[in-house]
């Protein structure tokens, strides 16, 4: 049973790219242009791992790696963000903001998909 | 007593030392008007007591003074023979109430005195009180009389007046009771007493004893001429009918008489042989008259020189006067333009901090911008490039890479950009982590060894054993280490380029050596300025924002290191990077 991935992301080319990328590799891929969206999906497909882009329009990328951490369905879902290093302290509010790890964009088509897949957690620990 | 030389000297400019000679001389030879006086005429009787120079006796023992002249010329007018009767303040008081004299002069109106004598209406002149003491005294104010001896007139309204005063202020004083002003200053001068209370007309008397005057004033008064009780009344109603005459004309001898008697004046001494001379003199009565001539004559060329000096002065302080007002107004002026380009300087300061910060907002968020759709087209080419999306032919596969080299070339430019904006506007922040610095490297050296094979130019490596982990901003001390390499690569066509990094103390050294194109002496002072490009013709094939070694030298410098650059033109350059292992520890 192939994995399924949640992108949440509100440009539809990085969307796209990304989750061919990903369909190419074998997962599931689930897509929202925006936050609300995004956590609504989440809760309905309890995903392997949310890949969540910070320059979201209304409610951006920190706010919603807050809300997602705050249900204890997806506690252990890994967030990875997907940014650009355009402002100052972007990372380390990333990571504050509860996102297990994340991705610089532009991303690499080559090492996009490897990158994903070493933060998603192994399957022996899971319970 | 002569009223008419009196008179004749009240007619004649009074500071003539030639005329006052004379007049001493007329007293000698005999001429008075002593034996001229009428049969019949009323006798005035007057008291005379020492208070110069209003009132007193002259060394001759003739009574003179402001009032005796004023009295002597009323007399003249009215035919009243004058008796002069010499005594001290009080004993002229007593004689008056008593009746055994006329009139009394100098004296002020109090209640009790109305009670017992009679005053004329007009007075004949203002007088106050001041206190006088030595030069050296201490005594400037009233406070300053605490615990003082403090000579007076023996019965005198100032007596009271004073004690008053200093009741008032609540001090402690002690009065000396004397019969004249003489003996009141002489108690100073002799120590007996601190200070004297006089009136302002003894400011020359008290003077000449070494005396001076303190800022202590009080009981401004007017004084007359006082009579018995109701008896002489006419008397006093003839003193007032010339006083306002006199005092109507500036002319008259009333002005004279007080302005010859407040004037410092040269005293005339007359031993006792002057007089027995006195004939032999006659000769010199005559130079005198003559030089009294002269004399007056070069008063009158002073005094018309002293008006015309006066006028000039007096032009000279309107003129300095004018251009002070202006100089007050040209300052007032200048200050109103100072503060008002101050506050222009200070608003085009804000607007020009308000533009720098905009415009820094608006460069990072362009860069973010373009960020975006370049993304999609790295990632596009990358993924056509890999087949993922279906096999290319090599015509296709050469121009995808064209454009994947185009669009990393196209992010570098975005990356410089913003890392320049943020560094301006101070906004650029490292973040510290733990890492090993050999790892980091080699991570660099890989990304520019394809480029170097393809030029056909070795790479080499050399990292010290003490090289181990550091504390810095990884990403940004990989930035400036790839931009060195990059560089060293790029301007280099044959050779090598090396990496040698040690350990010294407490700081890494990073130098990367090439064996390229090298640079011109004048160049390197510039290299590291913002938008600075090597002006070779090879440079200008390798594009670039230029911004590079700057963004390079202002990361290192945050770090809290160096950067500096050896080079020969033509045999290559060494870029050298030194900066503390525990960068984080330092900031």
């Amino acid at each position: 049973m192939s994995k399924t991935l949640l992108i949440i992301e509100d440009n539809e080319h990085n969307f796209y790219m990304m989750r061919f990328l990903l369909e190419n590799k074998g997962f599931t891929v689930i897509g929202a242009e925006n936050g609300r969206k995004g956590i609504d999906e989440a809760l309905r497909h309890k995903p392997e791992a949310i890949l969540l882009d910070i320059q979201l329009p209304e409610m951006d990328g920190y706010a919603v790696a807050a809300e997602l951490k705050k249900h204890a369905l997806l506690a252990d879902v890994p967030i990875i963000s997907v940014t650009s290093y355009a402002m100052v302290g972007d990372k380390e509010r990333i990571l504050a903001s509860g996102a297990t790890g994340y991705i610089e964009k532009p991303i690499d088509p080559e090492t996009f998909v490897e990158e994903v897949i070493a933060y998603l957690r192994k399957d022996g620990e899971e319970t | 007593m002569d009223s008419a030389s009196r008179f004749q000297r009240l007619s004649e400019p009074a500071c003539n030392p030639g005329l006052l000679f004379l007049r001493f001389l007329f007293i000698f030879l005999g001429i008075t008007g002593m034996g001229f006086g009428e049969a019949h005429a009323q006798v005035v009787r007057v008291g005379v007591y020492e208070n110069p120079p209003k009132i007193f006796t002259e060394e001759s023992g003739k009574a003179a003074g402001i009032f005796i002249d004023i009295i002597e010329y009323i007399a003249g007018r009215e035919g009243w023979r004058l008796e002069y009767v010499q005594g001290g303040w009080g004993e002229g008081l007593d004689r008056l109430e008593r009746g055994e004299i006329d009139l009394m002069p100098d004296v002020a109106q109090t209640a009790d005195r109305e009670r017992l004598f009679s005053f004329h209406k007009v007075p004949v002149m203002s007088s106050w009180f001041q206190v006088y003491t030595r030069k050296d005294s201490a005594i400037k104010t009233m406070e300053d009389l605490e615990g003082k001896r403090i000579a007076v007139l023996e019965r005198s309204v100032q007596h009271a007046a004073f004690q008053q005063l200093a009741d008032g202020f609540g001090l402690t004083i002690t009065l000396l009771s004397r019969p004249d002003y003489q003996s009141i200053f002489e108690a100073v001068v002799g120590e007996e007493a601190d200070a004297a209370v006089a009136n302002n007309f003894l400011l020359l008397t008290a003077r000449q004893m070494g005396l001076v005057d303190t800022s202590i004033l009080f009981s401004p008064s007017n004084l007359y001429f006082a009579s018995p009780k109701n008896r002489q009344e006419s008397l006093l109603a003839a003193i007032d009918t010339h006083l306002l005459l006199l005092k109507q004309d500036h002319q008259s001898a009333y002005y004279r008489s007080l302005k010859y008697w407040s004037s410092e004046r040269v005293k005339f001494v007359f031993p006792a042989w002057a007089k027995i001379a006195g004939l032999g003199v006659g000769l010199a009565l005559l130079v005198s008259l003559g030089g009294g001539f002269v004399l007056k004559r070069q008063v009158n060329a002073r005094t018309r020189e002293l008006f015309l000096r006066n006028r000039e002065l007096n032009a000279m302080y309107e003129e300095v006067k004018d251009r002070e007002r202006a100089l007050r107004e040209l300052n007032a002026n200048l200050e109103s333009r100072v503060s008002q380009r101050t506050e222009e300087l200070k608003e085009a300061k804000e607007r020009a901090e308000s533009a720098d910060r905009l415009k820094s907002a608006f460069l990072a968020s362009m860069s973010h911008e373009l960020r975006t759709p370049l993304n999609s087209i790295i990632g596009f080419t990358g993924i056509l490039l890999q087949g993922l999306a279906g096999p290319l032919n090599e015509e296709q596969q050469k121009q995808m890479r064209m454009v994947q080299v185009s669009s990393r070339h196209l992010l570098a430019l975005i990356n410089d950009v913003l890392d320049i904006s943020k560094i301006e506007a101070g906004e650029l922040r490292l973040a510290f982590s733990t890492f090993g610095l050999p790892g980091a490297i080699e991570k660099v050296v890989r990304v520019v060894s394809p480029m170097a094979e393809k030029k056909g130019i070795g790479l080499k490596l050399h990292i010290g054993e003490d090289v181990g982990e550091v504390c810095t901003d990884q990403r940004r001390l990989e930035q400036v280490i790839l931009n060195l390499l990059s560089n060293a690569v790029k301007f280099t066509d044959k050779g090598w380029v090396e990496v040698i990094c040690t350990s010294e103390g407490a700081f890494c050294v990073l130098a990367v050596k090439d064996t390229g194109i090298g640079l011109k002496p004048e160049e390197i002072p510039e290299l590291f300025q913002p938008f600075y490009q090597s002006d070779t013709g090879l440079a200008r094939k390798h594009e670039g924002t230029g911004l590079g070694l700057s963004i390079c030298r202002k990361l290192i410098a945050m770090m809290g290191g160096s950067i500096d650059v050896e080079s020969q033109w033509g045999s290559g350059s060494t870029f050298t990077i030194r900066f503390p292992k525990q960068a984080g520890g330092l900031i």
